[in-house]
């Protein structure tokens, strides 16, 4: 192995332990705040970061200038060529989004604390943040439809200048503005909605104390924890992130990583060299994950038995027995799923589904069955039996303290990251978006094509990638929601549960499928082809379901304050009855 | 969809061998979604979800009221701690600090009232002799060591209602602070008695009448027997 490859797969592993890691701590703040929310009690975890001004001052601006300087060199390095089509637009609007953006953040907090300055009482003349987001909303509609009517060469170079130099404005003087508000107070609590307090959490949980209880058996009591995270983190080794990329070869068959040739496409294979997207491209693909995901039951089922606790005994047994058999379900689905894309390499499951449609309408009884033993394998509430506080203290890993408490906490959520990147990619089409192929986008039903219209290879990846991402976070936050709406089962409904209905359930749906396919292999070639005519209204149907989401996203966030249910908490009436909350001293 | 009782109840004629009399509770009627479960669990996360969304969008754009000032609000409300706290009870019982005389030295006499009176046995005293101070020596007992495990401790109140002195007090309105290891919950004397009373003050509100003040109630050595 080269150094280049080594250094490749180096990245390619630390990205991706990264995002899991990312995503773990959004979904800590997530369960946090539904907990909060739903339990009425400390809630939207709205702790800050204290930071000096001056440097939150050079926090805010170095990005900001380092944004504005690489835009500026992208776009402008290469001399007095015309910009490629579309891409005038797309500065353009671009541009127009950061300056109603920042405009309406600087309002905001303007109307907060009053104007103190002629600009301030400038930005307060343009109106409510509001009716600012209104009219970006508007300019951009009306920017669009100016721009496909006068479509030419000219008119493209002057939007392209124009946004390019109205982006990096409106980056450094949002940028500006904030490090001259803060940069003159002494201290500034960075709080980003919260999303910190998760991270500061895990490391404060680094300087925690650590105790062993005197009877533990000490190597096991430690080795637990690490066996339990490493699987739940390695098993993302085998999911693809985004398509594979082509690149030219060089003489000795490497990667030559100066020459890239595009995105490799669904249905076809790099003329080259081919860089995967994913860790390992393993060719036992899904069994991969079954073999190291059975590793994680060692490590609860040894936390429990080395800590010397009877409670941690039965929740390590627990813990045991529920995986084992929920392993059993999870399997069995996935068997129904490898018939159908023939194959076990999850990369080429994803490109089958990209080529036909997603594994969700082919194997839709298989996706949900698989969902639900997921969550019961990462041993989250419904089926958080290893741990239920009110049978057995905290399971398993009522002894650990610590860091070592805190690996435990994390492996779970990093496995429910693994579940639902996994479930992404096998149900759920992976990186795969209705209608993006390789060269651009192509709205086509059948042989009809509706819409054609190229897009470069970096946008493409770029789609896809944050696509599926986007669906892991969906599965999972359903998955952290799942657990602030059910209550757990018992033990015995846990266990009739797998062996009395979905295993069984599962069975019949690899002999319904093992049918189907039969019945598929001999039907006529009209049949065939009014399947794959209806794979395309799948998408279709999907690519419509995502843009009635968005709107509806946008609708959400325009949305008023609803004020005609009148709800008073419990928090309230009791804080109201005490003479109202206090605003307490901050201290250490 | 939901399960709901479906007739109101009925006194009827009496049932079984000895004429039981009663109201006939049916059972809630059961239809295939709800005993399926999977509907009420979809609207179940629907619920959740549109509560998550509202709630999180309003507090990042800063839409929530006041709990207080309003005390009517859309959603579920919440109280932002740090920031704002509920206000505690006047006799909500936080961490435990040690009264002083106005010489500043602890009126605890050692007299082992408060850890008998402990139900989880948290509270150490190692008592000791005045000696040979002339005002004290051969009255009271003071506290060599007083050690609270604050891990231990269940905020019962037994200690103070224990105390014949008002020695010891859980009027800090304090809570024990989460600290990074086990031994940080262990309270000597000294940080105990440093620990100021919500009025801000370390001795106690009730006047202490010591042996040779004039307000003294006993019998002393002055006054004999």
């Amino acid at each position: 192995m080269t150094l280049e490859m080594f250094l490749v797969y180096f990245i390619k592993a630390f990205a991706v332990a990264m995002f899991a890691m990312n995503v773990g701590v959004i979904l800590t703040w997530v369960e946090r705040r539904m907990r909060g929310m739903i339990q009425d009690c400390v809630g939207p975890n709205r702790a800050g970061i204290p930071v000096p001004g001056p440097i939150a001052a050079m926090g805010a601006l170095g990005p900001a200038l380092g944004a504005a300087a690489a835009i500026g060199y992208l776009a402008f390095s290469g001399a007095d060529e015309a910009p490629e089509e579309g891409w005038g637009m797309v500065a353009f609007q671009a541009a127009i989004f950061m300056l109603w953006f920042t405009t309406a953040c600087i309002a905001r907090v303007v109307g907060r604390r009053g104007p103190e300055n002629s600009f301030d009482a400038f930005i307060q003349s343009l109106g409510t943040p509001r009716s600012i987001v209104g009219l970006g909303l508007v300019l951009h509609l009306v920017t669009l439809a100016v721009g496909l009517l006068v479509d030419t060469a000219e008119v493209r170079t002057v939007l392209f200048r124009a946004g390019v130099s109205l982006l990096v404005f409106s980056i450094v003087g949002g940028a500006a503005y904030v490090a001259l508000s803060v940069g003159k107070e002494r201290f500034v609590r960075i709080r980003l909605i919260g999303l910190l307090h998760p991270a500061a959490d895990g490391l404060k949980t680094v300087f925690k104390g650590d105790f062993v209880p005197p009877n533990a058996d000490k190597f096991l009591f430690n080795l637990a924890p690490f066996i339990s995270f490493f699987p739940a983190l390695v098993l993302l080794a085998i999911v693809p992130f985004g398509p594979a990329l082509c690149f030219g070869s060089t003489e000795t068959g490497g990667i030559d990583f100066g020459a890239f040739q595009g995105v490799e496409a669904a249905g076809g294979v790099c003329e080259s060299a081919r860089l995967s997207l994913q860790v390992a491209d393993l060719n036992v693909g899904i069994l991969y994950y079954f073999a190291i995901a059975g590793t994680g039951i060692v490590g609860a089922a040894l936390a429990g038995w080395a800590s010397d606790n009877k409670y941690s005994l039965l929740g390590g047994m627990r813990a045991a027995s529920q995986m084992v058999s929920y392993e059993v379900t999870l399997g069995l689905t996935v068997i129904g799923a490898l018939m159908v894309y023939g194959t076990v390499r999850v990369d080429e499951m994803v490109r089958w589904q990209a080529e036909h449609t997603w594994g969700l309408f082919a194997q839709p009884f298989a996706f949900f069955l698989f969902f639900a033993a997921s969550v019961a394998e990462s041993k989250r509430i419904p089926f958080d039996i290893p741990e239920g506080e009110s049978e057995v203290v905290a399971g398993y890993f009522t002894e650990y303290s610590g860091m070592k408490f805190s690996m435990f906490f994390f492996s779970e959520f990093i496995a429910v990251v693994t579940g639902s990147t996994l479930m992404a990619a096998v149900f759920l089409g992976g990186w795969h978006l209705p209608f993006v192929t390789a060269d651009g986008i192509r709205v086509a039903v059948g042989e009809t094509v509706y819409f054609e219209a190229a897009l470069a290879p970096g946008a493409v990846l770029a789609i896809s990638a944050l696509g599926f991402i986007g669906k892991v976070l969906t599965l999972a936050l359903l998955q952290v929601t799942i657990r602030w709406t059910l209550p757990r089962f018992r033990y015995d409904q846990l266990m009739r549960l797998c062996w009395r209905k979905m295993l069984p359930a599962s069975l019949v749906n690899v002999m319904a499928t093992a049918i189907i396919m039969l019945a598929i292999d001999s039907a006529s070639p009209a049949t065939v082809r009014g399947l794959e005519v209806a794979g395309d209204w799948t998408m279709v149907f999907l690519a419509g379901a995502g843009m009635a989401a968005g709107v509806a996203a946008i609708v959400f966030l325009l949305l008023p304050r609803q004020k005609d249910r009148l709800v008073v908490s419990t928090a309230a009436r009791y804080a109201e009855a005490m003479g109202g909350t206090r605003t307490a001293k901050m201290e250490a | 969809m939901t399960s709901q009782l479906t007739a109101p109840a009925e006194i009827v004629e009496g049932l079984g061998p000895n004429r039981v009399r009663g109201k006939v509770v049916k059972r809630p009627q059961r239809d295939v979604a709800v005993q399926s479960y999977i509907p009420e669990v979809i609207r179940g996360i629907g619920i959740t979800l549109s509560h998550f969304f509202k709630n999180t969008k309003e507090m990042a754009l800063d839409q929530r009221n006041d709990p207080v000032l309003e005390s009517i609000d859309d959603g579920i409300n919440t109280i932002s701690y740090p920031e704002q706290r509920r206000p505690y009870a006047e006799r909500f019982r936080g961490v435990h600090r040690l009264t002083t005389r106005e010489d500043g030295s602890p009126r605890c006499v050692a007299c082992l009232c408060c850890s008998t009176a402990c139900p989880a046995q948290c509270i150490y005293i190692e008592p000791a002799d005045y000696g040979d101070d002339p005002k004290r020596g051969g009255y009271e007992k003071y506290p060599k060591r007083f050690v609270i495990d604050e891990l231990r401790c269940i905020f019962c109140g037994f200690c103070v209602e224990a105390c014949p002195c008002d020695a010891i007090r859980m009027d800090t309105g304090m809570h024990p602070a989460p600290y990074d290891s086990r031994d940080q919950f262990i309270y000597e004397k000294d940080l105990l008695l440093s620990i100021p009373g919500r009025d801000g003050k370390h001795e106690s509100a009730n006047p202490r009448h010591e042996p040779g003040d004039p307000t003294f109630p006993g019998i002393d050595r002055e006054r004999g027997h």
